[in-house]
């Protein structure tokens, strides 16, 4: 818990002050879109809050709707 | 306007490319519970298959210089659809980031650190990934020559430890299998190690001189590839029948070397080279998706990226499957399917689209 | 620049040093914290759901203490322990209870199966020596004649642990060649052959008075993973012919004047093996290539002479071609593929395979075997003529 602390507090420091200072505001905007999203990817993962994963989403996506699928064995 | 100002040369791309289909040497070992003892056959079929696609790749590259994937698709596809497939294929790039990190993390838990939280190897190795990344493409360009020699080095050596060891009858009877599973083998062959080479399609953008890429490109394909085979057959000949059963048959191989007792377990070898060449797979991918997507949002720089992305990228590895089971079953069928369009039939299609429309027209200048 | 110079001195200093205090690992134990296993048995417990498990493990101050010890004395540099458990890794986990450490099988020389547990079938329990991740594949596997666990506790006289002892003998095979060594990664592979059936070197103790040697006395044979029977040093050695890895060893055959013996030592064999189908019947072509040199011979008559060696020579073709034949007889006997003919057919004729294979335990008697069989005396040792007034 401690170490995502950390670790997020640490990225911000090193990446936010020189985008401030160069007035970058695209640069630290999609820097703060990807910020929220690893924030909340790392709460939920160190809460124990189940992360869907993408690969099975495409896996039910792919075999079970289209039905293209290599036979097992 | 390409945000890259680093520039590596033709040969340089060479071993780049080389360096990272070596780092599938382990990679193997997913269709050995496929194909048995005709893998080899499985990587020179998927190696025909692959190489001209991957010549197109080059091609294009040729003649869109300086540009990387992101421009080209804007430029080919128009505005709308073109940012569409760049999205589509960063995505692509997320995944297969995910997997490869994850991959390293599943070689040190299961052979050579068990007790080690699986996520602490994978922030160390992200972050060493990472701190490249920054540092920009030219000093992976050059240290890949390095990466490629210890590759081919330690290939090559298991393979002449265990030739005592070696029955070559091993590799009999051929076309034994149904060929289903080995079409199943040639997919996954030639979408893991060689059909993601498509990621270069980004780093070809920094060549400061295209006039070599496709015979380079074709040298780096078929240097990654013999390796492969090396490792393949050296399989094959000293396990035989039981490669099918364990998890990592390079593994096995290289632990039943034993010369006059003082060469005997050698699994650091496999160990040291697999991690050097995964952290150069990994350390491209995650440039040319940090690359891809500043290209897209129109970024300055890449560099405020890096490190949300890092995180994002480490928890998608740990969490994204459960084992290494789910890891195979599921690679092995979506994983390969999805991605097909991206490596046989996007690029080529982008080829013919410029050629048929005369891209890029000369009176545009200096692309968007 | 001064300054500048400084301050990245000062983090190369602070790198370095961080090597030192940042490297470390979670998994790392020190060595007087490992049990370090160097031989296993595996042995059927009073209670048919268990397994007994015997670990021998290496005392850490067996150097000093050996130094002064008598063979009356009960200081041994190694010690037995054992658990009962469900399952293999169960067992090896109880063993704790009495070790206080985990067992490091990393150095663990030979794995022992006792008779009961190879006639049930070894296929339950091999599956943790491979799975195992400290395990290393080139272990050998053996079975002893009774228990595993009496063959771990016979201490041999010049190596310190029996385990090393058990595994210096087999892997001196060549001697004799009247076994050979098998490994875990071979015994895997003949598990997932069908056909095959493995053969595993039988582990015996004798009494010698007060003290109990072990020696190697034959090989076990396996079907499909249980043990089926028993085979002698000949038949093993006429295996062996078959298969081209005799590497040493004795022949005896009368010499020709028929008033002694020559002795020969085999310098080096190799054997060929094709195999044909012809006209809906199996049949093996053997070649063995074989060359000696006369080690000894009982008679007075010099045996150094061309005419004497090409009846040598015959005589000991003969022999060989007897031993294979035995071999095979006992093989079709047991009904149990030994050689690995199938296999060998597999690999020529993989289509005929497909229908043979069903069916291999009802073919497999009918393969008729060609041997042809060729021997060359290529020297003498040290005497021209045997130390005796010429006649």
């Amino acid at each position: 818990m401690i170490f995502i602390i950390l670790i997020y507090a640490f990225i911000i420091i090193i990446n936010v002050p020189g985008l401030l200072k160069r007035k970058e505001w695209r640069e630290l905007t999609a820097f703060s879109i990807l910020y929220v999203i690893a924030l909340v990817l790392g709460l939920m993962y160190v809460l124990d809050i189940p992360i869907p994963s993408p690969m099975k989403g495409l896996q039910h996506l792919i075999v079970d709707i289209l039905g293209i699928e290599y036979p097992q064995g | 306007m390409s945000i890259e100002k680093g520039k590596i040369s033709s040969q340089q791309l060479l071993f780049l490319i080389a360096g990272f289909v070596q780092g599938s040497v382990l990679l193997i070992d997913f269709t050995v519970g496929l194909t048995e003892h005709q893998t080899w056959m499985v990587i020179l079929a998927a190696l025909a298959i692959t190489t001209p696609v991957v010549l197109s790749y080059a091609v294009l590259a040729k003649r869109f210089p300086g540009m990387n994937l992101v421009q080209i698709n804007d430029m080919v596809y128009g505005r709308f659809l073109g940012k569409v497939v760049s999205v589509y294929y960063i995505f692509f790039f997320l995944m297969t980031l995910s997997f490869n990190i994850r991959d390293v993390g599943e070689l040190y838990t299961t052979f050579l650190m068990p007790d080690t939280p699986f996520v602490f190897l994978l922030v160390v190795f992200t972050a060493t990934c990472t701190y490249a990344v920054t540092k920009g493409i030219e000093v992976l360009a050059r240290i890949s020559h390095l990466f490629v020699v210890t590759g081919i080095f330690i290939l090559i050596s298991t393979f002449i430890f265990l030739i005592d060891q070696m029955d070559f009858s091993k590799f009999l009877p051929f076309f034994e299998l149904p060929f289903i599973r080995i079409f199943q083998g040639i997919h996954i062959v030639s979408m893991i190690p060689f059909g993601e080479t498509v990621a270069f399609l980004i780093i070809m953008g920094c060549l400061n001189n295209t006039e070599h890429v496709v015979k380079n490109t074709f040298f780096g394909l078929l240097i990654g590839a013999v390796s492969l085979l090396i490792g393949a057959a050296r399989n094959t000949a000293v396990l035989g029948r039981t490669q099918t059963i364990w998890t990592s048959p390079s593994f096995q191989s290289i632990r039943l070397i034993d010369i006059g007792t003082v060469l005997t377990r050698m699994d650091f070898l496999i160990g040291i080279g697999q991690t050097i060449l995964i952290f150069l797979k990994c350390s491209l991918f995650f440039y040319v998706l940090v690359v891809a997507i500043s290209q897209l949002l129109g970024l300055k720089s890449y560099l405020p990226l890096v490190l949300p992305l890092a995180a994002i990228e480490v928890i998608i590895a740990a969490t994204v499957y459960q084992s290494p089971v789910d890891h195979t079953m599921i690679t092995q069928n979506a994983g390969i399917i999805y991605s097909t369009p991206l490596v046989f039939i996007i690029p080529p299609l982008s080829l013919l689209i410029a050629k048929i429309r005369g891209l890029p027209k000369s009176e545009r200048g200096k692309g968007t | 620049m001064g300054k500048k110079m400084k301050l990245s001195n000062m983090k190369l200093i602070s790198c370095f040093l961080m090597l030192f205090i940042l490297s470390g690992c979670i998994g790392a134990r020190e060595i007087n914290d490992l049990e370090i296993v160097i031989g296993m048995g595996v042995d059927k417990d009073e209670n048919p759901e268990n397994i007994l498990l015997t670990a021998q493990v290496v005392k850490a101050t067996a150097g000093k203490a050996s130094e002064n010890e008598s063979r009356g004395e009960d200081s041994k540099a190694f010690w037995n322990v054992s658990s009962r458990g469900n399952s293999v890794f169960d067992a090896v986990r109880q063993i704790t209870h009495k070790t206080g450490n985990r067992l490091f099988i990393s150095h663990n020389q030979a794995v022992i199966f006792g008779k009961d547990i190879a006639k049930e079938g070894l296929q339950e329990y091999i599956d943790f020596f491979l799975r195992a991740h400290e395990m290393r594949p080139t272990a050998l596997i053996l079975i002893a004649e009774d228990r595993a666990s009496d063959v771990l506790n016979a201490k041999p006289e010049t190596e310190k642990f029996p385990a090393v002892n058990i595994a210096k003998l087999i892997k001196t095979y060549g001697f004799t060649s009247n076994f050979y060594k098998v490994n875990m990664e071979d015994f895997a592979s003949c598990l997932l052959n069908p056909t095959k059936a493995q053969l595993v070197p039988l582990v015996s103790i004798i009494q010698d008075g007060e003290y109990k040697d072990v020696y190697v006395s034959g090989m076990v044979v396996f079907k499909k993973g249980k043990m089926v029977s028993k085979l002698t040093h000949d038949d093993v050695r006429g295996l062996l012919w078959i298969l081209g890895k005799v590497k040493s060893g004795v022949i005896i055959v009368p010499s020709p004047n028929e008033q002694g013996k020559a002795v020969l030592e085999i310098i080096k064999a190799k054997s060929k093996v094709t195999p044909e189908i012809k006209d809906g019947k199996i049949v093996m072509h053997i070649k063995i290539r074989e060359e000696s040199s006369l080690s000894e011979q009982t008679t007075s008559e010099n045996l150094a002479t061309n005419e004497a060696f090409e009846k040598i020579q015959e005589a000991s073709a003969e022999v060989i071609r007897k031993e294979a034949m035995a071999a095979f007889n006992k093989s079709v006997e047991l009904n149990a593929d030994i050689f690995g003919f199938g296999e060998m057919l597999h690999k020529k004729y993989s289509k005929e395979w497909k229908t043979l294979k069903d069916n291999w335990d009802e073919i497999y008697p009918t393969i008729e075997l060609n041997i042809d069989v060729e021997t060359k005396i290529i020297k003498t040792d040290l005497l021209k003529k045997p130390a005796s007034p010429s006649e």
